[in-house]
Parts: structure tokens; C-alpha cells; sequence
């Protein structure tokens, strides 16, 4: 009976060898994970010049990331919107101002927590799910039977994938937008009491235009970072069924510290 | 024939929506029987307590540090709107990371790494019929498997909430002081922290910190057939655990925001 704990050596570092030494080799693993990606985004980049994707694979990922998304993120998006008024309230109580509460709302959630949680959620249900697809896909060699075929992976398999995450993570996020102010709006009738017309017409009168493109951007770059994410601990998998699991783990956290790393960039330069 | 076939599939829908729900209070009431009946060694449970908790401190770091910096830059450009003055910023970002921020963002952070991390294993040792070599030889897999790491889970949460709200709130102040200037002694202001706000914090963490490792073993538990199956229940795990502790976070914002009013 192995009870070995989950190994996310790159993150954590392997335990064992003085404090240097785990240091050393946590930084150096972090150096080769981030390098790793640096060359898959180029290789993606690369590919995709003669624009020659497959069609009939592209308009399966693109189903399969965004249609099949759908319902995650309106779920959660609604109630990311209605955390986002109940927060509110204690503000609200001891104040009275209830025409700010759709400003609040809509900025806290087209600016940070919209974009952010839904990317998260994206990252669980989308990314995940791609790292185990090509996990497994590496572990049964039909990557390697792609190569004997004399087909491109990249160009077959990991192109599709990174457009299709570029695109519907931006069109998600547009929908998550409106079901999450839809929630808010919801949740203040319900808990706070706060009528339907004065939380509509706070959210319209703040001119939050700007910040629902930078959400939209925000969606545009987690999408992108999500899937060379995902992609590159897919294709790095060895070991059977133990490895799949373990990169499924190691994927979902570099993608989130991916989200958060890349938000605080995108915040600080759109300002 | 016709007339049937309506009620039936939405009787079928009902039924498979809540068949998680139910899988998830089975084990969480198995496992807490096992503990109370025979609690976990103490060297497994610290060592599981050292693979949720301290692997994770860098992690929870990184994370709740940009998220604490970008809430300061969020909060100074959003106050700058209305009036240029910085005083409160320290204030609020702490009130908001103790009640509502740091217990939810830890949280989904530890079912990124812990709850994936613990659907992997269990489905590892599913599909390699290592959970069924267990009942052969009279092992309960609930009480050896999902009954430490629940215990250990519900004690990290705590521990790792506590230290993300402290380096948030220190990436916040770092921010504040450096590009806004704000004093280290006006941004580490307590005054609108009160009881109230600290009991839904710890409420929290102790809500999520039972719920992760439940839904995770309960997906790990389900995998079937080879690394596909693994996969699939790592997926399913971050999904439901994510989603949990955002369902949870609304209940249990709704019902002290109504409780106290």
C-alpha cells in the first residue's frame, strides 16, 4: 500500500536535501517550467504562420471548450454576482446609500472578480481537462503514432486547442458578465431589498465601459495562458495512470498562479 | 408511451443532479464516524498535515500576495474618483480579506492543489485496484484514506487562511507604501474589523476545509478504467470543489448578512 503524498515538485520543491539545496532545485525547476512554455508558445506561434489548422478538430475544441462551458460559468458568475451585493449590504445597512450598490457590483465584477473566477473555474473544468486528454493521449503513444503518420501534433492537436481557449474564454466571459450582474441584481431584491430599478439604473449610470474591456482582455490573456498551461503538462506526462493525475494537479496550479500573476500585470498597465 | 416520457426525464435529471449531493454526505458522515470511533495515527495524520498545509504555503503565497497588492491599486484608482483620500484603503482591505476574500480565494486555491491532488491519488489507487486490495484485507478505505485528510484538511484551512490574510494584507501595505504612499501605521488600521466579521471568516474556513477533501475523495472514489479515468476525476474534483466553495460563500454571506440584521 503506497500512500506516497502528491508530488508538485516544481511548486513545492521534493522534500528532502538542506533548505539550499530545496531551494536550488525549486527554482530550478520553476526556471525549467517556465522556460518549457516559453518554447511551446513559440512552437504554437510558429505553426500557426501558414495558417493550415485542421478544421474538422478546431470546430470540435471550440464546442467542447466554450458550448460545454457554458453552464460552469453562468453558475458561477451568477453567484459571484450575488456574493458581490450580500458583501455589500453590512456597507449598505449602516449607510443607507443603496444607488451604489450596482456601481460596486459591476466594478468589482467586470474588473477583477468576474474575469478571475471565471477564469479559475475555466481553468478547472477546460484545463484540466485538456492536461488529462493529452496526458493520456502521451501515456498510449498516440502522440508518437501522430509523428509516424507524418502529422504535426502541434499543428493537429495543440493550435486548435489554443484558439479555441482564446476565443471562448473572452466570449465566456462576456456572458458571465451579464448573468453575474444578473445575480447581483438578483440577490439584492431577495436579501437586501433593494429594488430591481435602482440597482439597473446604478450599473448603467456608471460608465463602466472601460472596465468591461479590460475584463475582456483579462479573458483574452487567461485564455491564452491557460492553454499553454494546460498543453504543456499534458504533453510532459510520463507514467501511466499516477502521472496523468499528478499533472492534472501540477497544471491547475501553475494555471492559477498564471491568473493571478498576469492579472496584477494587466490591472497595473490598463491604469 | 408519449405521456410518460416528460415526467420521467425530468425525474431522471432530478435524480442524477442529486446524486452528487448525496455521495458527498455518505462519505462525509462515514468519515466522520471513523474518526470519532478510531481516530487516525498521529504520525499519518501529521503527514498528511504537511502535504496539505505546508506544500502549499508557497503556493497560497503567491497567489494571495497579487491578489492582496492588486485589491490596494484597485482600491486607491476606485477612491481617487471620488475623493483623493487614502485613509480608509488599509481598512477595508483588511475587513474584506477577513470575511470574505481570504477564507474564499485560500479555499479555492486549496481545492486547485490539495482537492485535485487528493482525487489523483485516490483514483491512482482505484484504478490500480489498490482501494479494492484494502477491503480484501479488512482496511475500510474511508477510515485509512478520506478520514486523516478530512481531519488534516479542516486544521490546514484554518492555519493557511490565516496566514494568506497576513500576506495579502503585507503585499497590500508594500503596495500602498510604495506607489501611493500610504503609511504603514494609517494602512494597518483594525477599526472596521469586528467580531462579527471574524466569526464568518473562521466560519467559513471551517465550512470549505470539510466540504474540499470530501468532494475530492468522492471523485477520486468514482474513477474507473486506466489514466482516462483519473483524469476525469481530478476534473470533476477542482470543478465540484471549486464550485462548492463559491455556493457555500453565498449561503453563508446571505444568512449572517440576514441573521445579524
Amino acid at each position: 500500500m503506497t500512500d506516497a503524498g502528491p508530488k508538485t515538485a516544481t511548486i513545492a520543491g521534493d522534500a528532502g536535501g538542506g533548505a539550499v539545496r530545496r531551494t536550488g532545485r525549486a527554482l530550478l525547476d520553476a526556471c525549467d517550467v517556465v522556460g518549457g512554455m516559453t518554447l511551446l508558445q513559440w512552437r504554437i506561434l510558429r505553426a500557426m504562420i501558414p495558417p493550415t489548422f485542421d478544421y474538422d478538430e478546431s470546430l470540435r475544441q471550440l464546442y467542447k471548450v466554450g458550448v460545454l462551458s457554458v453552464g460552469v460559468v453562468v453558475a458561477t458568475a451568477l453567484f459571484t454576482g450575488a456574493i458581490m451585493v450580500v458583501q455589500t449590504g453590512g456597507y449598505v445597512r449602516s449607510t443607507g446609500t443603496t444607488s451604489l450598490v450596482g456601481w460596486a457590483t459591476a466594478t468589482a465584477v467586470l474588473t477583477e472578480v468576474g474575469p478571475v473566477l471565471i477564469g479559475l473555474m475555466f481553468s478547472g473544468r477546460v484545463g484540466a481537462n485538456n492536461t488529462a486528454e493529452l496526458g493520456t493521449m502521451k501515456v498510449t503513444d498516440q502522440l508518437d503514432a501522430l509523428r509516424l503518420l507524418g502529422i504535426d501534433p502541434i499543428r493537429y492537436l495543440i493550435v486548435p486547442r489554443f484558439l479555441a481557449m482564446l476565443i471562448m474564454l473572452v466570449l465566456l466571459t462576456c456572458i458571465g458578465d451579464v448573468f453575474a450582474l444578473l445575480g447581483g441584481a438578483t440577490a439584492g431584491r431577495v436579501v437586501l431589498g433593494i429594488d430591481f430599478r435602482v440597482y439597473w439604473q446604478s450599473v448603467i449610470e456608471s460608465h463602466l465601459l472601460d472596465e468591461f474591456l479590460m475584463g475582456l482582455l483579462k479573458g483574452f490573456v487567461f485564455g491564452g495562458a491557460i492553454s499553454i498551461v494546460s498543453c504543456y503538462w499534458g504533453l510532459r506526462v510520463e507514467g501511466g495512470a499516477v502521472g496523468v493525475g499528478r499533472a492534472v494537479n501540477n497544471s491547475v496550479v501553475t494555471a492559477a498562479i498564471a491568473i493571478f500573476v498576469t492579472n496584477f500585470v494587466v490591472s497595473v498597465l490598463w491604469s | 408511451m408519449e405521456l410518460t416520457a416528460i415526467p420521467r426525464a425530468v425525474g431522471a435529471f432530478v435524480l442524477s443532479a442529486a446524486e452528487p449531493p448525496r455521495a458527498w454526505a455518505v462519505l462525509l458522515s462515514r468519515s466522520a464516524r471513523a474518526l470519532v470511533r478510531r481516530p487516525p495515527p498521529r504520525d499519518r495524520l501529521l503527514s498528511q498535515m504537511f502535504d496539505i498545509g505546508n506544500r502549499s504555503v508557497v503556493f497560497v503565497a503567491i497567489t494571495l500576495g497579487f491578489l492582496g497588492a492588486i485589491s490596494v491599486f484597485q482600491g486607491v484608482m476606485q477612491a481617487s474618483r471620488v475623493l483623493p483620500d487614502y485613509s480608509m484603503v488599509g481598512a477595508t482591505l483588511i475587513n474584506v480579506m477577513t470575511r470574505e476574500f481570504g477564507p474564499t480565494i485560500t479555499a479555492l486555491m486549496i481545492a486547485t492543489r490539495v482537492g485535485t491532488g487528493i482525487a489523483a491519488e485516490i483514483g491512482s489507487m482505484v484504478v490500480t485496484d489498490q482501494v479494492e486490495a484494502m477491503k480484501v484485507s479488512n482496511t475500510d478505505p474511508v477510515e485509512y484514506l478520506v478520514a486523516p485528510r478530512v481531519l488534516a484538511c479542516l486544521v490546514m484551512t484554518f492555519v493557511l487562511t490565516v496566514f494568506a490574510v497576513l500576506v495579502a494584507v503585507a503585499a497590500g501595505a508594500l503596495v500602498g507604501y510604495l506607489r501611493f504612499q500610504i503609511g504603514f501605521a494609517t494602512f494597518f488600521s483594525m477599526r472596521l474589523v469586528d467580531w462579527a466579521d471574524l466569526w464568518e471568516g473562521l466560519v467559513k474556513c471551517a465550512a470549505y476545509g470539510v466540504a474540499i477533501p470530501v468532494i475530492a475523495a468522492e471523485s477520486g472514489f468514482r474513477a474507473s478504467g486506466g489514466s482516462e479515468g483519473v483524469g476525469w476525476a481530478t476534473t470533476r474534483s477542482v470543478v465540484n470543489a471549486s464550485f462548492a466553495v463559491i455556493f457555500m460563500d453565498f449561503i453563508i454571506a446571505s444568512v449572517i448578512y440576514l441573521v445579524t440584521g
